[in-house]
């Protein structure tokens, strides 16, 4: 089976919740993979619902050690003016 | 006489309630962990579940809209009820939770709502004074706000004010709005040129909404977005594309107009495959890509065909290969309508029949298994007596009587 498709890095989010970059699934879930993975040089966002997996484009050296990315504003639960 | 009456007048109240119940109209299947089936559970289904549409709706959906993992279904009265995931605010109802059932938009009871969209993660509702509401995920600029701030109540877009709001379409992480003046317009995420023309090289998305050039002086009747990609159709029937490419290697940050020699009706755009219904004949573009590497034999197939047949190139306005292909005819059954998921096809033929194929590791073709289908399988539901609808999110199915 080959990858579903291939995204770079750049495209993916930071989920400060999972601890992982992601992508859309076309299942409705999220392809992930963690920091932890790409400073091993870990290729594969796995989708934890389903047997899809991404390809993720990256530069090694970026993430040798790497620290997790500032949090991005979360959702507001209200509606902002 | 009198007696039986007041009899049946005493038994009707109890057994109608019951039947008018247990009478189906509307239908789910797929994937449901969001809750996006809206059956009041958060599971996979494989086989169409009732969707617990408020039965006052019955008849009176115009629309249905799925996205990633919830849905927007629009009545003919304006109103407006959604559910599944609603983690970035995209249902509209104040705050960040799922709901597994059909739940009505009150912020909107006030507005009478003539067009819906669902992306991945946000909702837009355009109403019939012209004005745009969009709540859920705006990290990519995708709510047109002028910021990249969620919302989880819907919110008006200022820029559409002073400007007339007709249709809406919604992908992975871009809108697109059709305004009455005829212009088309973009934001969110223009990474692969889905919301047209970047000013600099390095802007990856804008959040406030832009004027899409390229359409000549044709009147466009319709705008389409899913995953990266944008479409739409002209008078004529004519199709651009633009975003993602479908059809050969390079993406497009501008409107391409393809196959010139088709009259196309519908379309319905994909993650990597669209649908267009041309003239009663129904043909794909692109590839179902989680199966580029195994085609299994048709099994159980509907009506005479083998295989589907590609078409030659001739329909392509470009010189890159085009990959048109005809879906086979069902049973000689004509198609009203088509919907596509990410990775799946349905669409509903004159006599209400539901067919589906493509991606069914969630159940989303509804036939009852996890298994991929390469030609359109037809679905076990009752036959409509009047027109039915059927709609696609990510990874899941949706059916509904119209009348």
């Amino acid at each position: 089976m080959s990858a579903y498709d291939e995204v770079e890095i750049e495209d993916m989010e930071w989920n400060a919740e999972l601890k992982a970059y992601t992508y859309p699934c076309p299942c409705g879930d999220l392809f992930q993979i963690t920091l932890e993975d790409l400073r091993l040089g870990e290729e594969i966002a796995r989708c934890p619902s389903c047997s899809l997996f991404l390809t993720v484009v990256y530069n090694a050296e970026d993430f040798a050690d790497a620290k997790e990315p500032a949090h991005k504003p979360g959702p507001s639960p209200v509606a902002v003016a | 006489m009198e007696a039986a009456a007041a009899l049946g007048a005493a038994a009707a109240p109890e057994e109608g309630r019951g039947e008018e119940e247990a009478a189906e109209w509307a239908w789910s299947w797929g994937a449901g962990t969001d809750g996006q089936l809206g059956n009041g559970g958060f599971d996979d289904h494989h086989l169409p579940q009732p969707l617990l549409l408020p039965i006052r709706c019955r008849g009176r959906v115009s629309l249905v809209a799925g996205g990633g993992a919830h849905a927007i279904a629009l009545t003919s009265a304006g109103e407006v009820f959604t559910w599944g995931r609603g983690t970035h605010g995209q249902l509209g109802h104040g705050n960040l939770d799922n709901v597994p059932h059909p739940k009505f938009v009150k912020f909107l009871e006030n507005h009478i709502v003539t067009c819906v969209s669902a992306g991945w993660n946000h909702s837009g509702f355009a109403t019939d004074s012209g004005q745009l509401f969009m709540c859920g995920d705006g990290s990519f600029g995708q709510l047109g706000t002028g910021d990249n701030h969620s919302r989880s109540l819907p919110f008006e877009v200022a820029y559409f004010t002073s400007r007339h709001v007709e249709k809406l379409a919604l992908g992975m992480r871009h809108s697109l709005v059709l305004l009455k003046d005829n212009s088309v317009c973009g934001f969110g995420s223009a990474r692969r040129g889905q919301v047209g023309k970047c000013t600099s090289r390095n802007e990856k998305s804008h959040n406030v909404p832009r004027i899409i050039d390229g359409f000549g002086d044709v009147k466009i009747v319709n705008i389409y977005a899913n995953g990266d990609h944008s479409a739409a159709l002209d008078e004529y029937g004519h199709l651009y594309i633009w975003g993602r490419a479908l059809i050969g290697q390079h993406d497009n940050d501008q409107p391409w107009s393809v196959f010139p020699s088709l009259s196309i009706s519908q379309v319905a755009l994909g993650w990597h495959h669209a649908l267009l219904l041309s003239g009663g004949e129904l043909f794909t573009i692109g590839v179902y890509r989680h199966q580029k590497c195994d085609h299994p034999v048709p099994g159980n197939v509907v009506g005479q065909q083998s295989k589907t047949s590609a078409t030659s190139s001739s329909h392509d306005g470009s010189s890159s290969v085009s990959t048109l292909e005809k879906v086979p005819c069902i049973d000689g059954e004509e198609v009203v309508q088509i919907a596509s998921g990410t990775e799946h096809s349905a669409l509903v033929t004159g006599s209400g029949s539901v067919f589906t194929w493509g991606w069914g590791e969630h159940g989303q073709l509804g036939l009852g298994d996890t298994s991929d289908q390469v030609v359109p399988q037809r679905v076990n539901l009752t036959v409509s007596p009047g027109s039915r609808g059927i709609y696609c999110g990510s990874g899941f199915t949706i059916a509904v009587d119209l009348a």
